[in-house]
C-alpha cells in the first residue's frame, strides 16, 4: 500500500534520514522505533508529504507521492507530537474546524465529530475549551482531529509523550480499535517500547537516519536467540568489578542500570561462579542475580547500544 | 479560506480585551494629546513694577493686545510669578518703559511663540519712539496708522479653492497618527496568528488538507486586515459622530484607511518572515513600530523633521503617507486626484512587502 524507496534527506552535511525503506500493507499497523534524533519524525514528515527528500521516492500503490502529494493526503491523517488545537477554542469548536477544512460533509459533519470524540472518550467535555484540558486530554483531541475524515492510514508521532496512564491507556485502545475493527493502517512512532509491542504487528528500528533492524517481534528477538540476557544487583559496583565482568570468557556486554547491572552472554553459558569469585575479590556481594526472558527493549539496546529513552 | 477566517474570529471572540483597549488608548492618546495641542496658552499675564507700573501696563496691553493674537491680561506680581511656578502657565511678562523680560520656568514652544510677539510689538514701538526724535510723535503715529491701513501693495493670500488658507491643525495629525499607530499593532498581532500556527502544528494539518496553501494565507490576512480596519473604522466614527471632529471626506478618508491597513498587513508579514517565531515577532514588532511615527514626523508639525535621511526612512512606512493623504482631505478638501500618490505609495510598499514576507515565510519552512 505505502512504500519508502532509498528515502533520504540531508541538511546541509548531515544525514537525517539514510536511504531508509518501509512498507505498510493495508490494515496493518507498523511501529517506528528509534531514539531521539534517530530520524523517525524527519522520515514521518517525508510520508506525510510535509517535507520533500534529498533522494528517494515514497510510493502509495505504486505512485510517487512526491511528485503528486494530493492522493496521499487524501487517505492520510496525521497525529502530530505537538498539541495542533487552537486552545481558546472547545474540543467541539476545534474539531468543527478541522472537520471544514478537510471538506467532511456538512450533514455527514456533527455526526463525525461526535463519533470521533466519543472514540477517545471526551463526548461529556466536548463544550469546555481545550486550554482547560490535562495534557492528556489535549493528546486525544489531537487524535481525534485527525479521524474526522475517516483517514485510511494513520500515522502517529510519538501521541502518549508526557501523559497520565490513564489517558495513554484510552488512546492506545482507540489506536487498537482503529486497527482491528475499523481497517486503519497504522505507523506508530513511540518512545514506549510496551506501546510498541501492544499495538504493532511489526516493528521498523531506526539509528542515525538509518534502519536497523525491522520485522514481527518474533523475528526481532530472534536476533537475540543467541543471547542470554542477566540481570545482577551487586551490594557494591566498581569499575574494576564491571572490567572483570566485562573479561570474563562468553561475556558480550555489561551495561550499568539503574537496578545493578545488564550482561549479555553467549546462549547458556553460565558465568555465575566466575561472577562470585569476581566480586568476592571486589569485597561485594551479589544480591539479585535473574536470567531474563529478552525483550524488544533488549534488542534495541543491542542494536542500538542505547536505550530507547537515551 | 472562510474556515481560517472563523476560527481567527472564534478565537478574538474569546478574547476581545487587546482590540478593545487598543481603540481606547487610540481614542484617550488622540483626546489627551490632541486637544493639548489645540488648545495651546492663548493667554499671557503681563505686569509691571515700575513706579508708574498703571501707566506702563495699560500702554503695552493696548499695543501688544492690538498686534497679536495672544491675549495679554494685566495682573499683579505675585499672581503671575505663582502661575509659573505652579505651572498654570508657561510665561508671564513684566514689563518696563521700553523693555521687557519673559518669566518662565521651563522651555516651552509657546515661549517662543510669545517672545516674538512681544519682541515684534516693542521692536516697533521703538522704532516709532526713535522717529519721535525728528517728527512729531502722535501724527507720525496717524501717518503711520493709515500707511498700514491703505498700503501701496497688498499681499492677500488664499488656498487653491479660493477660499481662506486653513489653519494647520495638529491635533487633527494626531487624531490620524494615533489612530492608525495603534491599528498596527492590533494587524500585527493577527498576521502573527500564521507564526504561532505553524509553531503549533496546525499550519502543518492544513497543509495536509484539501485546503490551498493560498486560501490558507488569504484567510488570514483577510482577517488581519478586517480587524485592523474595523479598528480604525470604529475610531474615526467615534470622533466624527460622538466627539463632532470634523475629518473630512468620510469615503476618501474610509479609502485611504483601507490602503493603509493592506500595506500594514504587508509590512507585518514581512516582519513575520524575518522573525520566523511567533516568540520573535513579539519581541521584534513592539519594538520597531513605535518608532515609525517619530521618524514619520506624526507627533511633530509638518517640516520639522528636514534631514533626507530620516525623510526617505519615515517614507518607507506607510503611516506618513496615509497621514499625509488623511490631512490633505481633512484639512484642504484634498481630491482623488490629490490623494493617488500616497495611495499609490502605500500599494508599491504593500506589494513589496507581501512578496517578501510570504516568501521569507516559506523558505522558513523549508
Amino acid at each position: 500500500m505505502l512504500e519508502t524507496v532509498n528515502l533520504s534527506k540531508t541538511y546541509k552535511d548531515k544525514k537525517a534520514v539514510d536511504e531508509i525503506e518501509i512498507y505498510l500493507d493495508k490494515g496493518e499497523s507498523v511501529g517506528l522505533l528509534g531514539p531521539n534524533g534517530a530520524g523517525k519524525s524527519t522520515t514521518i514528515s517525508i510520508i506525510s508529504s510535509l517535507l520533500k527528500p534529498t533522494s528517494g521516492d515514497v510510493r502509495l500503490n505504486g505512485k510517487s507521492t512526491i511528485k503528486d502529494p494530493s492522493e496521499i493526503r487524501k487517505v492520510l491523517g496525521v497525529v502530530p507530537q505537538e498539541i495542533a488545537l487552537y486552545e481558546e477554542l472547545s474540543a467541539y469548536e476545534n474539531l468543527k474546524f478541522f472537520g471544514r477544512i478537510y471538506k467532511v460533509r456538512k450533514d455527514q459533519l456533527e455526526d463525525r465529530i461526535q463519533e470521533v470524540l466519543g472514540m477517545v472518550g471526551l463526548k461529556d467535555r466536548q463544550k469546555e475549551l481545550v486550554k482547560t484540558f490535562s495534557g492528556g486530554m489535549k493528546r486525544r483531541v489531537n487524535i481525534a482531529a485527525a479521524l474526522l475524515h475517516q483517514p485510511e492510514i494513520l500515522i502517529l508521532d510519538e501521541p502518549t509523550v508526557g501523559i497520565d496512564p490513564q489517558s495513554r491507556n484510552h488512546i492506545l485502545e482507540t489506536v487498537k480499535k482503529l486497527n482491528e475493527e475499523h481497517g486503519t493502517t497504522i505507523l506508530y512512532t513511540s518512545h514506549y517500547m510496551e506501546e510498541v509491542e501492544q499495538l504493532c504487528n511489526r516493528v521498523y528500528i531506526m539509528d542515525h537516519g538509518k534502519v536497523v533492524a525491522s520485522g514481527s517481534k518474533a523475528e526481532l528477538l530472534s536476533i537475540l536467540s543467541s543471547e542470554d540476557t542477566i540481570q545482577v544487583h551487586l551490594s557494591k559496583t566498581t569499575d574494576a568489578l564491571i572490567e572483570k565482568i566485562k573479561n570474563m570468557e562468553h561475556v558480550r556486554q555489561v551495561d550499568e542500570t539503574s537496578d545493578g547491572i545488564r550482561i549479555i552472554t553467549k546462549k547458556g553459558s553460565s558465568i555465575l561462579s566466575d561472577l562470585v569469585h569476581a566480586a568476592e575479590k571486589e569485597k561485594s556481594q551479589i544480591v539479585h542475580y535473574q536470567v531474563e526472558v529478552p525483550s524488544l527493549e533488549d534488542v534495541f539496546l543491542h542494536l542500538t547500544g542505547k536505550t530507547l529513552r537515551d | 479560506m472562510y474556515s481560517v477566517m472563523m476560527a481567527q474570529w472564534m478565537k478574538e471572540k474569546r478574547k476581545p480585551l487587546l482590540i478593545l483597549l487598543f481603540i481606547v488608548i487610540s481614542i484617550l492618546a488622540t483626546v489627551i494629546f490632541g486637544d493639548a495641542s489645540l488648545y495651546t496658552q492663548t493667554s499671557v499675564e503681563v505686569y509691571s513694577t515700575e513706579e508708574n507700573a498703571e501707566e506702563i501696563e495699560k500702554k503695552w496691553e493696548r499695543l501688544l493686545n492690538e498686534a497679536s493674537d495672544i491675549e495679554f491680561v494685566i495682573t499683579v506680581e505675585e499672581e503671575a510669578l505663582k502661575n509659573v511656578s505652579e505651572g498654570k502657565s508657561d510665561v508671564a511678562v513684566r514689563l518696563m518703559e521700553k523693555d521687557y523680560r519673559l518669566i518662565t520656568a521651563s522651555e516651552t514652544p509657546n515661549l517662543q511663540l510669545v517672545e516674538q510677539e512681544v519682541q515684534k510689538v516693542f521692536t516697533k514701538e521703538a522704532r516709532l519712539e526713535a522717529m519721535t526724535d525728528v517728527v512729531n510723535s502722535s501724527k507720525l503715529r496717524n501717518e503711520v496708522k493709515d500707511y498700514l491701513e491703505n498700503p501701496p501693495i497688498k499681499v492677500q493670500s488664499e488656498s487653491l479653492a479660493g477660499e481662506e488658507i486653513p489653519q494647520y491643525n495638529m491635533g487633527m495629525q494626531l487624531l490620524f497618527g494615533f489612530t492608525l499607530f495603534f491599528a498596527m499593532f492590533t494587524i500585527g498581532f493577527k498576521v502573527n496568528g500564521i507564526n504561532e500556527d505553524k509553531v503549533s502544528g496546525i499550519w502543518n494539518r492544513l497543509i495536509l488538507s484539501p485546503v490551498s496553501k493560498t486560501s490558507m494565507y488569504v484567510g488570514h490576512l483577510i482577517y488581519s486586515f478586517l480587524i485592523g480596519y474595523v479598528q480604525i473604522l470604529l475610531v474615526f466614527l467615534i470622533f466624527k459622530y460622538v466627539m463632532g471632529y470634523d475629518i473630512g471626506n468620510l469615503p476618501m478618508i474610509l479609502v485611504i484607511s483601507a490602503v493603509y491597513t493592506l500595506s500594514m498587513v504587508s509590512l507585518s508579514m514581512l516582519i513575520a518572515g524575518v522573525a520566523k517565531t511567533p516568540e520573535k515577532f513579539n519581541m521584534i514588532f513592539p519594538s520597531i513600530i513605535p518608532i515609525i511615527p517619530i521618524i514619520s514626523g506624526i507627533y511633530m508639525p509638518p517640516g520639522t523633521i528636514s534631514n533626507p535621511v530620516l525623510q526617505f526612512i519615515g517614507d518607507l512606512f506607510p503611516l506618513s503617507h496615509a497621514t499625509e493623504a488623511m490631512m490633505g482631505v481633512a484639512l484642504y478638501d484634498s481630491s482623488w486626484n490629490d490623494i493617488a500618490l500616497p495611495i499609490s505609495l502605500m500599494l508599491l510598499i504593500g506589494v513589496v512587502c507581501m512578496g517578501l514576507g510570504i516568501n521569507m515565510v516559506e523558505r522558513v519552512k523549508k
